[in-house]
């Protein structure tokens, strides 16, 4: 007897479509779909909207779905269904402060992670060795990074070898890995926390040694300045790959994900250089499933282009759990597809991947 | 003033101390009486008065609310007693003790005319004052040094005002380096800048919060509070961020929501940054989800009722957690040591917690609807405010006012 398509199985194949060439999801009509789907399975949400009075039968637009705040995820379980994945936020505070982000539909994670990181890492279509700078999956089961990291290395990479142990970076092993590339002119795919290759540079400062990496290699970082033990400017951190890496700086591809996020957005810079808009202001842009609105704290409304406010995104992906997020972050919109993230809000809890190093080091 | 070289501000202080040394022999009775005299005339700038809300963003009705208030700490009688309590019986009539030629204070820029008491309490302990203003408050010690000028020019030649944008590290080491003792009033980044700087010539005032302890709680304690926490947008470190109730705490939470309310249109709250608004909105937004408590209120300001009693600093813009209390020895318990300023009382006897309190690092309890009118002679940081500045070693200080 065939089985019902779900609606995030089949939301699933309409991202992979996507990622193969198709046109991508109707982001309006998905998301009162999705909406719907929330209200009816997920029961603290759905009580959370009913006390503002809202309900699938009242939202017209998408822009009137009710967000969560992220500060919502460290309170209660926000799921549509028994969760296939339980990925925790970092953070040096307590277990008990950090979010939960229970995943029903990891197929769906999956879908958009790579679908994404295809477009924005890989517009060449390059199958590049990956040296992640975060933990395997081992030592962070629970990290929802870490196992985007594993299915990059599974699906878009040639292999992914984890350069983090339980006592933080593996600097020798990774410098000497480094150097194997330089000499055979291979070109490799760095992924890892901005934290990790701060701990990178520093280390080739220290030890007077400078590579130049194969053409096409390239760098994804993450995480921004939380973790850092000073700060790393982006231009600084730019400069410091193309001078100890050898890696120019539209090779170099920063993301930015939340754990409550199946989606994420990448620097535009390579995607940009790929498809002849290299003069485009670098920005961090998404894929079609995912809207980020720059709003207005005291109003919730949208503020004036290019003004700064909370992102809230809105996340197709996200179909299992809740899909409207009011981040801790502050930002602003560049373009007409992307958002520059300015900080996170002041009090807000630290928390983040790029404190995954930090989760490692002795308290 | 930001024209000014690191030589030319040298020589400012220089002069002061200089001023300052031709005073030594005057008996304090007239440095109170000028002081006094300069904050009734600080009071009426209207120059002063028309500038400060935009520099302080506070509104209007805020600055007017708050400008009497600075200037009534700086009442003689109050000056006098706290000469004598500090200085012994008959020291108004006296010159101060030796101290030090020069004090300089960093002032921090969250509640406006923090220069007034700084300025007060340097002359009352005999030095020259150097005071840096805060970024948002850049008026209010020029403005006090011209007040005291037309009534005491020789008294005003030992103060010196200035603003520099914090961080520059030349212009400070220039400016503080001539001081015996540096008061500095601001964020744990800009003190711990400071304090290798410094070493012991530093009293470091970090941040620190207030709270309230309410028994049964009459209406007039409600806007009591209420206006404590909306005086000066909730900016200051005698501000509360918590309530404690032994009665109802639920219907007090509604009452004081609605307090704040009606205070908003009395008095407006100020422009804020994105930044502060947005930190404001996820407090309010993580309590809404987090079991067994409520968010009340509306423009007015925010109060978060939690059933679990415990201290939680707010993001401000007059949001205060309401928690419920058995009993209200509990209450020190609740409270990260060393991080609380001040205590305001409704219908709670304090007898019995002083001492818990003093340990826990509280300097300041007092009625309800007074938090933010605090007396010169309040211990910050359970300091003697004149004490401190001679370097006197005392046990940490907790002043109950009746």
């Amino acid at each position: 007897m065939p089985r019902c398509v779900t609606l995030e199985e089949e939301l699933a194949a309409a991202i992979e479509a996507a990622g193969r060439g198709a046109p991508p999801p109707d982001f309006a009509a998905w998301a009162l779909r999705v909406f719907a789907h929330q209200f009816e399975h997920n029961a603290p949400y759905r009580a959370f909207c009913t006390r503002r009075g809202v309900t699938p039968a009242t939202v017209a637009r998408w822009e009137d779905v009710p967000a969560v705040p992220s500060a919502a995820f460290r309170q209660v379980d926000l799921a549509c269904g028994p969760p296939e994945a339980v990925f925790s936020t970092s953070g040096t505070t307590s277990a008990a402060a950090r979010g939960r982000h229970l995943v029903p539909h990891l197929a769906l994670y999956r879908a958009s992670a790579l679908a994404t990181f295809a477009r924005f890492v890989l517009p060449d279509a390059a199958r590049l060795p990956c040296l992640s700078l975060v933990p395997p999956p081992a030592l962070r089961p629970d990290s929802s990074l870490v196992q985007m990291c594993v299915w990059v290395g599974e699906a878009l990479a040639r292999g992914i070898a984890w350069m983090v142990g339980e006592r933080g970076l593996e600097t020798e092993r990774l410098l000497a890995r480094l150097a194997a590339a330089e000499t055979s002119g291979e070109a490799l795919l760095l992924l890892g926390v901005t934290a990790a290759f701060a701990q990178l540079f520093q280390a080739c400062r220290a030890r007077g040694r400078a590579f130049r990496l194969g053409p096409a290699s390239r760098v994804v970082d993450t995480g921004g300045q939380k973790g850092l033990t000073r700060p790393l400017s982006r231009p600084a951190f730019l400069r410091e790959c193309w001078t100890l890496l050898g890696i120019p700086g539209y090779y170099c591809v920063n993301e930015y994900g939340m754990t409550e996020l199946c989606s994420q957005r990448y620097d535009s810079a390579l995607d940009d250089r790929f498809h002849g808009r290299s003069l485009a202001p670098r920005r961090l842009a998404g894929p079609p499933w995912l809207r980020t609105r720059v709003l207005d704290p005291d109003t919730l409304a949208p503020v004036a282009p290019g003004a700064s406010g909370l992102l809230c995104h809105h996340d197709l992906a996200n179909a299992g759990s809740v899909s409207v997020v009011l981040s801790e972050d502050l930002g602003r919109a560049v373009g007409d597809d992307g958002i520059e993230v300015l900080g996170r809000v002041a009090g807000a809890v630290p928390r983040g991947c790029g404190l995954l190093l930090a989760d490692l080091e002795p308290s | 003033m930001s024209a000014e070289t690191s030589a030319q501000l040298r020589a400012r202080l220089d002069a002061a101390v200089a001023a300052r040394a031709r005073l030594r022999g005057r008996p304090l009775r007239h440095t109170i009486a000028a002081l006094a005299a300069a904050a009734e005339r600080w009071r009426d700038d209207a120059s002063l008065r028309a500038d400060l809300p935009r520099a302080a963003r506070l509104s209007p009705a805020m600055i007017a609310a708050v400008v009497p208030i600075a200037a009534e700490a700086l009442d003689a009688a109050t000056m006098s007693a706290l000469a004598e309590r500090e200085w012994g019986a008959g020291a108004a009539a006296r010159p101060a003790p030796p101290g030090p030629a020069l004090v300089a204070h960093v002032v921090a820029s969250n509640v406006p005319a923090l220069a007034l008491p700084a300025i007060a309490l340097g002359c009352l302990a005999g030095a020259a004052v150097l005071v840096k203003s805060g970024r948002d408050d850049p008026l209010s010690a020029p403005a006090f040094q011209r007040a005291l000028a037309a009534v005491d020019p020789v008294l005003a030649a030992t103060v010196v005002t200035a603003y520099w944008p914090g961080g520059e590290v030349a212009r400070e080491d220039a400016a503080l380096g001539r001081a015996a003792v540096v008061v500095a009033t601001g964020g744990d980044a800009t003190l711990a800048a400071l304090a290798p700087r410094l070493g012991r010539r530093l009293i470091a005032h970090g941040p620190r919060w207030s709270v309230a302890l309410v028994g049964r709680a009459g209406a007039g304690d409600v806007d009591a509070i209420a206006l404590d926490t909306a005086l000066h947008d909730q900016r200051g470190c005698l501000s509360p961020h918590a309530v404690y109730v032994t009665d109802d705490a639920r219907a007090f939470a509604e009452r004081l929501a609605a307090a704040l309310d009606g205070l908003g249109a009395r008095l407006p709250p100020g422009p804020a940054s994105v930044d502060a608004r947005a930190a404001a909105r996820l407090v309010a937004a993580e309590a809404e989800w987090a079991p067994g408590a409520a968010v009340l209120g509306g423009a007015g300001g925010t109060v978060i009722y939690e059933d679990v009693p415990a201290f939680r600093p707010t993001a401000g813009r007059r949001t205060v957690r309401v928690h419920p209390l058995r009993h209200v020895r509990e209450l020190p318990e609740l409270l990260p040591p060393g991080r609380i300023e001040c205590l305001g009382l409704a219908g709670i006897d304090p007898a019995p917690l002083v001492a818990a309190l003093r340990a826990r690092g509280v300097a300041r309890v007092c009625p309800v609807g007074r938090m933010q009118r605090p007396p010169l002679s309040w211990p910050r940081g359970q300091h003697a405010p004149l004490g401190v500045l001679l370097g006197r070693r005392a046990e940490p200080l907790l002043e109950v006012e009746p």
